[in-house]
């Protein structure tokens, strides 16, 4: 258990402190990181299914100028390690995750602030020439940082997790279902807020295509996007023609 | 005459990816582009020059670094390989080009892989996974990883063989964004699609009995109303009812706080209708 939470730690540590985007791109987003941790403590499929739950919400997260509207990066493999361990049912892991998730908008914060420091003595480091100290700056420091704030956390809640989940089975009926319920409403905040970014207005009525063939007709998702691609397609080729066709 | 091989393009380029590793409020991406560029300095100025040259660097600097803002390290290289050979190009030069194309560049960039590439690619993964399908993780992390290294990469060495005047013209030219307006339809798609199959919202709790000269009439809420308007309308309008709040600029944990008040209040509704006596 203490092994597992270990590795469970270093995971959330490095969903933060991104050492290199060839490997921690991915592990912003929970189907990835949660994956992993679900790996680690050896109930891959269990934890492939909460990752993807928690997920959820947050398919429509952008972060820009590393401003962050919830921390994924935490509630990733924290959620699905603490619902692995405490046996908790998808709808509520998906509840959890968002909790914990915009809890730790404040760790994203300290992390933000804190790492100020390090350029401070990048700068100096330059000024002296010592161009493998700058490198060091760039690498060392923001690893211990996000191991204070999101590792050690991490581990903790791990290490609690059992007996968190002992608790909550004590929770009465209703308390559940309103978790239930938040959790099968938190996808939409994901959905709203990619509809917000995407959306011009000439384009929304995709939207309700792709839920009519959802629902309607009940297509897959992977089928949707193939019809997708090919609307895509022929409206970027026709958009061509109308140019061409006005200079003509 | 220094010249840049392909091996310190390659290092400039992969360095980038970190970018984000001391990410922070006051410079953002500035320490990382500074790391990122050492292999270059080394390579084209003499010892006691490099400290200085890399200073252009250790100053704000933030675009989307992983998919399409490499352009702006390729165009970089490229400048820095002409100032060392002489060409006049100040120090001053480099860093207005660079803060000219952050900001374009990270809105094309941001746009491409957080709100078309990601989203698509989860809205299908998230599915498989949900279903117990290991392809879900593993697909998401390998289509991702092919792609951004993919556009990484070209654009890294589009940005160093056309240099700045190419690129600012296609900015200009208004083609990226015909495309980007054809893929965000896929996007909007797939998470029509999502609020279909993820988004779940059901008032068959409220149901009632009633007496009256037809006999006893049973009503429920969501199957005799709901269902029978539309399928999914519920989730449907949940949706939209968030998509507005946000176009309000109500924040997104405001709205994650109204979600549980909804919560509450529903249960509420579910107690008057005696579920929990």
């Amino acid at each position: 258990m203490v092994f597992q939470a270990i590795l469970v730690a270093l995971i959330t540590t490095c969903c933060t402190w991104w050492f290199s985007h060839t490997i921690t791109r991915t592990w912003l987003y929970p189907i990835w990181s949660g994956f992993l941790v679900g790996l680690v403590m050896g109930h891959p499929v269990q934890g492939m299914m909460i990752a993807a739950a928690i997920n959820l919400p947050y398919v429509g997260f952008i972060t820009a100028g590393g401003s962050m509207p919830g921390n994924p990066m935490f509630a990733g493999p924290v959620g699905t390690a603490l619902a692995l361990v405490s046996g908790m049912d998808i709808a509520t892991a998906t509840t959890i995750g968002v909790v914990l998730g915009s809890v730790a908008v404040l760790s994203w914060n300290a992390y933000m602030t804190i790492n100020s420091f390090w350029v401070h003595i990048a700068d100096k480091a330059l000024a002296e020439g010592d161009l493998h100290k700058v490198r060091l700056c760039n690498y060392v420091p923001s690893f211990f940082v996000s191991l204070v704030i999101n590792g050690i956390p991490a581990f903790l809640i791990v290490m609690v997790g059992k007996s968190f989940g002992t608790w909550l089975t004590t929770f009465p009926q209703w308390i559940m279902d309103v978790f239930s319920i938040v959790g099968g409403l938190m996808p939409a905040l994901g959905i709203g807020m990619l509809l917000n970014y995407l959306s011009k207005k000439k384009i929304i009525p995709f939207f309700f295509l792709g839920f009519a063939l959802a629902k309607f007709l009940n297509l897959s998702t992977m089928m949707i996007t193939a019809f997708g691609v090919i609307v895509a397609i022929l409206l970027y080729n026709f958009s061509e023609n109308g140019k061409a066709g006005e200079q003509a | 005459m220094s010249e840049l091989k392909k091996s310190d393009l390659v290092k400039n380029w992969l360095l980038g990816y970190s970018d984000e590793t001391c990410y922070n409020y006051e410079r953002l991406q500035g320490l990382g582009n500074t790391n990122a560029f050492i292999p270059i300095v080394r390579a084209l100025y003499p010892k006691e020059r490099q400290a200085e040259e890399l200073k252009k660097y250790l100053i704000f600097f933030n675009t989307e670094p992983s998919w399409i803002g490499t352009v702006i390290q390729g165009i970089t290289a490229a400048m820095e390989e002409k100032r060392a050979n002489g060409e006049n190009i100040t120090a001053d030069e480099i860093i207005s080009v660079r803060s000219a194309l952050m900001g374009p560049l990270a809105g094309i960039g941001d746009v491409v892989s957080q709100s078309i590439c990601y989203p698509i690619l989860a809205g299908v993964c998230i599915q498989l996974a949900l279903a117990g399908n290991f392809a879900g993780p593993i697909l998401f992390e390998v289509i991702y990883k092919v792609l951004m290294l993919g556009f990484g990469y070209n654009m890294y060495m589009l940005g160093y063989k056309k240099g700045r005047v190419a690129i600012i013209d296609l900015l200009r030219s208004g083609l990226i964004n015909r495309i980007l307006e054809a893929v965000s339809i896929v996007g909007l798609m797939v998470v029509g699609s999502m609020t279909a199959s993820n988004v779940k919202l059901d008032l068959s709790f409220i149901a009632a009995t009633f007496n009256n000269e037809l006999g006893k009439v049973e009503f429920n809420l969501q199957t005799g109303v709901f269902d029978a308007l539309l399928p999914g309308l519920l989730p449907l309008l949940a949706v939209i009812a968030v998509w507005n709040m946000l176009k309000k600029r109500v924040k997104p944990l405001t709205i994650v706080g109204i979600i549980f008040i909804v919560g509450f209040v529903l249960v509420g509704i579910k107690a008057l209708f005696g579920a929990y006596v």
